[in-house]
């Protein structure tokens, strides 16, 4: 019976690590190759997750809002960049006072728009009920998806910044953007392409968590957090610290809550992310420079 | 007499490269030293370790009797090394005034600055080392509105403030007009006076104005020591350094 | 070598080391406004009749505290903070349990218990024991006070020791605050939850107003003599130039620490005060929404500045308050826009904007001043004779 429960939990923590993956991917991005401190990171989560509503009113399911909110939120990243990023990009510690003001905007504007009640997102109808697993653990079909999702975003991100011309240069700006710009490669362009991208991906995250949370304004800052927080711990700038981030904090927050509670495991979460970087300063994966 | 600074076996590698490898090295009381050596030899990296920027895999730092290995930074400079760094490295937003009072040599702990006020003596002393780097007319100017010579001055002068035992100086004419660095080879030879200096140079002019003795470094040994004039004759010295192509 | 020393040039350098020498630690236009100030609102009980307004006043004064102490922090040492919420919150939830026990024994529950209602409500009986000893007031001062010093100095301990400060910093400052809020709502019993702690006497005189009032000034008299003391040159040189001041044996950590600390204090105090003077606290003064609106009121007024946080808390606060009613959800987009605005268009603030400006103007004039001199022809004379090519433009430029 314990064991069962134990396997139980490991489960229910692999979901978690998929939603924790899922929404700092796009931050990831944002965060660790364009240097921006986005904290309307959540805010545009939401708005993916207000475009997921919006679609399945219109008649649609998961599976469409989640194209149509990485173009919605892509967009929509791109005027923020086009508006106000890039003037600030040399300003890291500004540009998190600025998008919080964004995020404070997008927050009050959908309000505005859709009034202050809770929006619930059906999931698709082949991906509701579940299976069981080892004798009687139900485990939905949604939360399998989640898993799906977050490995298939992770392989898109790998193959757009391994495999592509723009991943090519998007990793040299990483590395010196001074020379890189020097070398013709247009940087703000760069800049511009993987803000937008990084949104979208935000966006995605929003169409595929409306299903599992209620729909509100003020849905997207714990998230938020949470994908700082994987960053942090991860490192920042590579892409397998996010796996390795969501993966620890994760599993570390489901098993204690389940033995505690909510509030106790996340403080002993915290406390544990603080002791790593104490250990490690940059992160699990984090850019090591020369020493 | 004992070596001011004496380096035994000193070895460093970083993700596989030996940087150093097992070198031994000295710099006595009020000598004016110049580390020769072409890119890559180790020389910065010598530096970083005597201040404790990094740490070695192997050897000792001695320096006035103690053993530094392994210190940290702001200890070593306690200890009485002063370090200036290649590129200007000065307090942007301060004023030139105050980027030489907070060098000023006195108790560096946090209580002992919070009560701590600038006795005439200070004051004066302030003065006349912005008199020395010729920046007594600005400053009150922030140090980001300086010319890239005058922070480099500034930076000098700072040191001086702090008045270590040894200024280790890292290439400090790198980037200056011909002007610039005739007016710096003369202050650091006025500051030479005083203290011990070493110093990293790449510019042959340089080096032969103020160098008595040069010491150059090959991939991370010591090649040769000695009188600048001795050195340059030796003809491994010839080969790996002023061979290529440096032959001033 | 040959230097062209011009009477201008001497001038210039007298001039300079006369400004130097005399320039006072608070500047008369400083005792005058202040004093002005501080006379305006602590005279107000005599010349106002409106009680909002008066409540209004000490919880400006709060707020002013509150963005000072993140003002020193950011402004002068370059540490981002957004959870300084956890210490004016500490400070604030600690008072007010304090008085509401204290209330609660002369005003027994709907049942009857001399408990706290939210206590009752969530099924207590009594005080547990380790909140007793908060019903000793003196003893819930040093508490409100000292607790949250400590949690700051242990905060620091860890993470400056290990250069954790920038963005990590501000992401862990962040998520701490999340999880003191979210501890508050879970623990209602001891806390009050989503409710907050309400209903105690607390004090809303004129005597307490000018409490507020004086530690305000000394707060801010404090502040100004820290930062353009010795520390607070040290301060801004790690803010500057971390590995300089470093390298000139300064321990950058310890500096770090003693002045979060200092500002961790600031802001309990702020907290105790404003829970003592207002009579309400709620979660959401631990959390992490009402930190980063307290930078943006240092950002707007003028970081790096003592006057700023001041400006920017009442200009912002005040104009929420008169705005915020008539616009209701308009308020919140001019507060994101706002915090667009500061950045985009003013990043020093309001009072660092004025500052930078009247420097520009000084040293402009002097910059004329040294212009219109003409060279001095003896030591051009000199050089000649030195066989040196005068350069007399190079001084001037």
């Amino acid at each position: 019976m314990v064991m069962q429960s134990i396997i139980t939990q490991l489960l229910n923590g692999f979901s978690v690590v998929a939603i924790l993956v899922i929404a700092a991917l796009g931050l990831a991005i944002i965060f660790g190759v364009a240097g921006v401190i986005n904290m309307a990171h959540g805010e545009l989560i939401m708005v993916g997750a207000y475009t997921a509503a919006v679609v399945g009113k219109a008649g649609g399911n998961t599976f469409i809002a989640m194209p149509v909110a990485f173009i919605v939120v892509g967009l929509l990243g791109l005027a923020i960049e086009r508006g106000i990023i890039q003037w600030i990009y040399d300003r890291p510690l500004e540009t998190l006072l600025a998008t919080w003001g964004v995020g404070i905007i997008l927050q009050t504007v959908i309000k505005l728009i859709f009034g202050p009640e809770l929006y619930y997102v059906g999931a698709p109808k082949i991906l509701r009920g579940g299976f069981h697993l080892i004798g009687r653990l139900p485990f939905p079909w949604y939360r399998l998806f989640l898993i799906v999702v977050a490995a298939c975003l992770m392989a898109l991100v790998f193959v757009v910044i391994f495999k592509t011309n723009l991943g090519l240069k998007v990793r040299a700006v990483r590395r010196n953007r001074a020379i890189s710009g020097c070398l013709g490669i247009d940087t703000a362009r760069v800049d511009m392409l993987i803000f937008c991208f990084g949104s979208g991906l935000a966006g995605v995250a929003g169409a595929v968590l409306a299903p599992i949370k209620s729909v509100s304004t003020t849905m997207g800052f714990p998230y938020a957090v949470d994908s700082y927080m994987v960053l942090v711990l991860g490192g920042v700038g590579n892409l397998w610290g996010v796996v390795a981030g969501s993966g620890l904090i994760g599993e570390a927050e489901t098993i204690l809550s389940f033995i505690f509670n909510n509030v106790i495991g996340r403080l002993l979460v915290f406390l544990f992310i603080v002791v790593i970087i104490r250990i490690v300063p940059r992160g699990i994966f984090g850019y090591s420079e020369r020493q | 007499m004992a070596a001011l600074l004496e380096v035994k076996g000193l070895t460093t590698k970083a993700s596989g490269f030996t940087i150093l490898n097992n070198l031994d090295f000295s710099v006595d009381e009020n000598e004016i030293r110049v580390l020769l050596g072409p890119n890559g030899a180790g020389k910065t990296t010598l530096i970083c370790m005597i201040t404790g920027q990094y740490k070695p895999s192997a050897g000792t730092i001695r320096f006035a009797g103690q053993d530094i290995t392994g210190w940290a930074p702001d200890d070593i400079f306690l200890a009485g090394i002063g370090r200036k760094f290649q590129v200007p490295n000065i307090y942007e937003t301060l004023s030139v005034y105050e980027n030489v009072m907070v060098c000023l040599r006195s108790r560096r702990e946090v209580f002992a600055t919070l009560f701590h006020r600038l006795s005439g003596e200070d004051k004066d002393r302030i003065w006349e080392i912005l008199t020395l780097i010729e920046l007594a007319d600005k400053a009150q100017y922030p140090a980001n509105a300086l010319a890239h010579g005058e922070r480099q001055w500034l930076e000098l002068g700072m040191l001086v403030a702090s008045n270590p035992k040894l200024l280790l100086l890292d290439e400090p004419t790198t980037g200056m007009t011909e002007d610039d660095k005739h007016k710096s080879v003369e202050l650091i030879r006025k500051i030479g006076q005083a203290h011990t200096v070493l110093l990293v140079e790449h510019d042959m002019h340089i080096v032969r104005q103020i160098a008595r003795t040069v010491t150059v470094l090959h991939q991370g040994q010591k090649l040769a020591e000695g009188p600048l004039g001795e050195v340059m004759e030796n003809s491994m010295v010839r080969e790996v350094y002023l061979g290529k192509g440096k032959g001033h | 070598m040959q230097q062209i020393r011009t009477d201008a040039h001497i001038r210039q350098v007298s001039r300079t080391v006369r400004n130097i020498r005399h320039t006072p630690m608070i500047p008369l236009w400083a005792i005058i406004g202040g004093t002005a100030i501080v006379a305006l609102i602590g005279a107000y009980p005599y010349y106002g009749t409106d009680a909002y307004v008066l409540s209004l006043l000490g919880k400006f004064l709060c707020y002013a505290i509150f963005a000072l102490s993140i003002d020193l922090i950011w402004g002068f040492t370059g540490i981002l903070s957004l959870g300084q919420a956890v210490y004016f919150g500490i400070g604030a939830y600690v008072i007010a349990l304090s008085l509401k026990m204290n209330y609660t024994l002369t005003h027994a529950t709907r049942y009857g218990h001399k408990i706290p209602d939210f206590m009752e409500w969530n099924g207590l009986t009594e005080v547990p024991h380790f909140m007793t000893p908060l019903m000793n007031k003196p003893f819930a001062v040093v508490c409100a006070l000292a607790v949250p010093t400590l949690l700051a100095f242990l905060f620091g301990a860890i993470t400056f020791k290990r250069h954790i400060y920038g963005v990590y910093c501000a992401v862990i400052t962040l998520a701490e605050a999340l999880i003191l809020q979210d501890f508050i709502i879970e623990y209602q019993a001891y806390t009050g939850g989503f409710n907050g702690i309400t209903d105690y006497s607390n004090y809303s005189g004129k005597w307490f107003l000018w409490f507020i009032l004086a530690v305000t000034v000394a707060f801010f008299i404090i502040a100004r003599v820290l930062t353009h003391s010795r520390v607070g040159t040290v301060l801004k040189s790690v803010r500057d130039n971390e590995l300089r001041a470093e390298f000139m044996g300064y321990n950058v950590a310890n500096y770090r620490i003693f002045v979060f600390c200092v500002s961790a204090f600031m802001a309990a105090t702020a907290g105790a005060m404003y829970a003592a003077w207002v009579g309400l606290v709620s979660f959401l003064d631990t959390g992490p929404v009402y930190s980063i609106e307290a930078v943006i009121w240092t950002a707007v007024g003028g970081r790096g500045t003592v006057v700023g946080p001041f400006v920017g808390a009442f200009l912002v606060k005040g104009a929420e308050f008169f705005l915020s009613g008539t616009l209701a959800e308009w308020w919140q987009i001019i507060v994101g826009g706002l915090f667009i605005a500061v950045v985009l268009i003013m990043p020093d603030g309001i009072v660092g904007s004025l500052a930078k400006w009247a420097r520009h103007r000084r040293r402009a004039i002097s910059r004329e001043v040294l212009e219109d001199s003409e060279p001095n022809v003896e030591a051009c004379q000199l050089d000649w004779d030195a066989g040196a090519t005068p350069k007399v433009q190079e001084k001037t430029r």
